[in-house]
């Protein structure tokens, strides 16, 4: 194989370098060891800061979240719902420091709104009567998942491709220059050269562990942040405590839940991402003051992201390491064609990707400007498509449907309207239809049913995969995308990923989900034998 | 006011058991429910024991009887109780003439929707898999549009497994629904409850259907405790039908329940829906009467003797908060393991016992609540089915088995 640049890491970072360098008509593959989105970019809050979070303590980072937040929600407006913020002040936080941060809002530009607690009460009701002082920003909710997706769907119509379960095992160099590098599939085990001329390392809380295989030294820091899913949307706007951030201080509505968030402590390993229950008993009890019936609301599942902190200063660390990112060229460790960017968030994944795609492009000698902050990522969707999607989507997933289909909406209603027997919802919580289910898993890059959850929402919902775990996986079968012998183990996984994120929090309805779902898969369906016979 | 001998809280098998055997030995019954069990998601076969904690097979249920650790409720009503439960069941199936097959010396081996078999113990005529191992051809049926039914895994999976390996071809019925809602296996049963379905499904069939062979169909043979529909379609083909065990809704399980309610009400028992028990009234160590607390009022029912078949976390007779847990009606103390992180295991599926499965109310030889030096905290009050604590039903395979077994002891109790 062959091409001119490889990323590595398919988070938001590396598919966002992707797109850029491949709209600058440079041909590039990317590689990611597990799933895309497999790492930070699906464990977080969901969060398009307006930058009110930072503009205190890092005027520079505040800057330039609501410059990138300004245009993802027009490039990525698929991807993003446009929530709005509040920024809430309790009686017992820090009046000074509401003062400082009005003053940045209006230093980095900002809009931050004033509104009367009894006006914030009135948009939020489910926030507490004690309401200090509150103001509007245009913090929005964004999906990783789906930015994720929709930049390597943009960025394939540019030439660029995607290898996932592809892991580096070595950057093959000649003369301190890079010449490829060799990957593994690990699923199947088939080994490759990819031979390239430049290699970015954009693999997150990973960028270490590759940066190892050329020789140099990154130190990052996972830092690890937990959070916590509702079964319901109990606020319709982000809502922030106005006071220095912390951990428990920030609730994001999606879709039909609410992600809580969040902690931060230091990982021991980049995939350290099972929360344990006393995390999540630490995080209620701070959410409890915005949120005073927050015991009551239904916990879905909670999980965990790690951060990939870079900091110059080895002593920085947790929410004192900043927030920005860096990029580091290999020349300085003798090693031309490679270079790793770390650090920084989400919101600014776009601005990060130019810096590097400018970088490689000074380095390759290409003339090309950047075009990702005006060139929307998903072209409008065809008001045709959404009236005939309207006759067979439940009226109220229309737009949820528009919006995670991106650029297959077209050929996944085509598939509706042709074949009555397509349209079965095959997740009944996030309503996705068996169309939508065939059409993801028919793309190269899902090998597993975890795989299509991530770009379809399945099992994602209430029933957290007990019933459309099964369905998944028959419909896998029938497709012939799986083997049959197999669909028990991929039952299996899938409901386990699952688990992971259940067994912190078991109580209430999620105990009770959890013997259902046992009782299901352990004493009806015997999955457990099913899967010992497989591996006889 | 009616005086009743026995109220038992509780419509599942587990309830409704108790509430026959009771009845049946003249006693005065009533029975309020909220919620109908979980006969509709389980189905209805009775698994009564296939798995050891230690996850070996039992060789037969009777042998797996007497390697279970003392305080399994099996051990606590006692051999000679299960043996009397199973007879007592396959008795009164074959007097409502819905005939169970089985018994505790041997395993049924039941296939399943993923293409597993999975260990039974009692089940009915239309799900005994011995066809499948004894005819030549073999044939998978499934229905179009059907939800939830995937003949291909059914076919595929147990050609994997010893005993079953053997040529499995699929056919596809098309029962011609209109409409774009999801059809279920409960829709099918009732088209071929009609002479007309039974036509065009026997129509579909003959076309791959030799005589002698055996058919793997989900539980669509009717929707009513009877083999009508069965035998009607096996005589017309001269093959046997072996209903496998899908997803819920389970039509075994809503056959069963139809049968038990059928029997439950020819005894006598009175039938109270949607009576949400809120506490009890107790005099001592006497329980006198139980108050239900609907949105009107509340209002006081007197027994001498009331069975607790709340159905365990799932059915909302122990409710586990974050902080605590709890059993709402008697307030009985609930053993559970002092840390959250431990009621689970770090896998949902890892042929070993879950905690959390685990978990519920102590009991004595005779099912009454004990405390944790083992004293009697109610004298007539009797603990039966999932609230019970100390066997995983899941793994063992045991859940109806229990519900059965402890609710056959609670009804001769009384």
């Amino acid at each position: 194989m062959q091409t001119t640049v490889v990323v590595i890491g398919g988070g938001a970072t590396g598919v966002g370098i992707l797109r850029d360098l491949s709209m600058r008509g440079i041909k590039t593959i990317l590689v990611e060891q597990r799933d895309l989105a497999y790492g930070t970019s699906s464990r977080f809050h969901g969060l398009l800061h307006s930058g009110g979070r930072y503009a205190v303590k890092d005027s520079e980072s505040a800057k330039e979240c609501i410059e990138e937040n300004t245009i993802l929600r027009k490039v990525a407006r698929y991807a993003v719902e446009e929530t709005e913020g509040l920024f809430v002040r309790l009686p017992e936080d820090d009046k000074q420091f509401e003062v400082s941060w009005v003053a940045a809002c209006v230093k980095v530009g900002i809009p931050a709104i004033p509104v009367t607690p009894a006006e914030a009460k009135r948009l939020e009701p489910q926030l507490t009567d004690r309401i200090g002082s509150a103001y509007r920003v245009p913090d929005s909710a964004i999906d990783g998942f789906r930015l994720v997706w929709q930049n390597v769907v943009s960025a394939r119509q540019y030439g660029g491709e995607v290898m996932t379960y592809t892991e580096v095992t070595a950057i093959e160099h000649i003369n301190s220059k890079v010449v490829g590098v060799k990957v593994r599939n690990t699923l199947t085990g088939q080994t490759n050269l990819i031979a390239c001329d430049y290699i970015v390392n954009a693999a997150g809380s990973w960028v270490g562990h590759v940066a190892q295989l050329a020789g140099a030294d990154v130190h990052v820091k996972p830092d690890r942040g937990v959070l916590v899913a509702f079964n319901h949307r109990f606020t319709s706007r982000i809502v922030n405590r106005l006071r220095p951030a912390a951990d428990g201080d920030i609730f994001v509505p999606h879709g039909s839940i609410t992600i809580f968030g969040t902690t931060s402590s230091p990982a021991e390993r980049p995939d350290d991402t099972i929360p344990r229950t006393a995390e999540v008993e630490a995080l209620l009890k701070i959410g409890q003051p915005l949120f005073e019936n927050i015991y009551n609301y239904r916990i879905l599942r909670v999980f965990a992201g790690t951060r990939p902190l870079y900091s110059a200063d080895p002593n920085a660390a947790g929410r004192a390491a900043s927030r920005n990112f860096t990029i580091i060229d290999h020349e300085q460790d003798g090693l031309q064609g490679m270079a790793t960017i770390v650090g920084g968030k989400l919101t600014t994944y776009r601005l990060m990707a130019e810096k590097m795609a400018d970088k490689v492009c000074a380095k390759l000698g290409v003339v090309a400007a950047c075009r990702t902050a005006v060139e929307p990522m998903i072209a409008e969707a065809a008001a045709a498509d959404i009236a005939t999607a309207k006759r067979f989507f439940p009226a109220y997933s229309v737009n949820s449907a528009v919006s995670r289909l991106g650029g297959k909406l077209s050929e996944v209603v085509k598939d509706m309207e042709d074949n009555p027997a397509k349209r079965q919802l095959l997740c009944e919580c996030e309503m996705v239809t068996l169309a939508e289910v065939e059409a993801m898993a028919a793309d190269p890059t899902s090998y597993t049913l975890e795989d299509v959850r991530r770009k379809t929402r399945i099992g994602m919902g209430t029933c957290q995969g007990a019933f459309c775990g099964f369905r998944g996986v028959g419909v896998a079968v029938a497709n012939e995308l799986i083997p049959a012998q197999e669909a028990p183990t991929f039952i299996k996984d899938f409901l386990e990923a699952r688990w992971n994120g259940i067994r912190p929090v078991l109580w209430g309805n999620q105990l009770r989900e959890a013997e259902l779902m046992r009782g299901i898969y352990g004493a009806s369906l015997n999955i457990d034998g099913a899967v010992n016979y497989e591996n006889k | 006011m009616r005086i009743n001998d026995v109220i038992v809280i509780g419509g599942g098998l587990a309830g409704l058991t108790a509430a026959i055997t009771a009845a049946g030995r003249g006693k005065r019954v009533t029975l309020m429910t909220s919620g109908a069990g979980t006969l509709a998601i389980g189905g209805g076969t009775i698994d009564l024991l296939g798995y050891l904690e230690n996850n070996t097979l039992v060789t037969t249920p009777r042998a797996g009887l007497r390697q279970l650790p003392p305080e399994h409720p099996y051990n606590k009503v006692g051999s000679q109780i299960v043996e009397e439960a199973v007879q007592f069941f396959l008795t009164m199936c074959q007097e409502e003439g819905f005939a169970y097959t089985g018994g505790l010396d041997h395993v049924q081996w039941l296939p399943t929707a993923i293409g597993s078999v999975k260990p039974s113990c009692l089940v009915p005529l239309t799900m005994d898999s011995t066809p499948i191992q004894t005819a030549s051809q073999v044939v998978v049926v499934g229905f179009k549009r059907l939800k939830d039914y995937f003949p291909e895994l059914i076919s595929k999976g147990l050609g994997n497994i010893p005993g079953f390996q053997k040529e499995y071809e699929e056919v596809m019925i098309d029962p011609g629904f209109t409409g774009g809602r999801d059809v279920t296996t409960l829709d099918i049963a009732r088209w071929l409850d009609t002479i007309q379905g039974q036509q065009v499904c026997r129509k579909q069939l003959a076309k791959q259907v030799k005589p002698g062979s055996a058919v793997i169909i989900p539980p669509v043979l009717g929707s009513r405790p009877s083999y009508v529909v069965r035998d009607t379609l096996e005589r017309m083909l001269a093959c046997k039908f072996v209903e496998a065990v899908i997803m819920p809704t389970a039509v075994t399980g809503l056959r069963l329940r139809a049968m038990l309610l059928q029997r439950a009400k020819r005894l006598g028992v009175t039938i109270m829906e949607q009576a949400h028990v809120a506490y009890a009234v107790q005099e001592g160590k006497q329980v006198t009467a139980v108050v239900t607390g609907n949105i009107d009022r509340e209002r006081s029912y007197s027994a001498k003797t009331v069975i607790l078949a709340t159905g365990g976390f799932f059915g909302g007779g122990i409710i586990a908060e974050h902080n605590g847990i709890s059993e709402p009606i008697f307030n009985l103390p609930v053993t559970a393991p002092a840390e959250r992180e431990e009621w689970g295991t770090r896998q949902l599926f890892a042929n070993a016992a879950q905690p959390f499965a685990k978990i519920g109310i102590q009991v004595d030889d005779g099912l009454r609540p004990v405390n944790a030096a083992g004293q009697v905290l109610i004298e007539n009050v009797y603990v039966v089915g999932r609230n019970l604590a100390g066997y995983d039903h899941c793994l063992e395979k045991s859940g109806n088995g229990v519900a059965l077994v402890s609710g056959y002891k609670a009804g001769l109790n009384c």
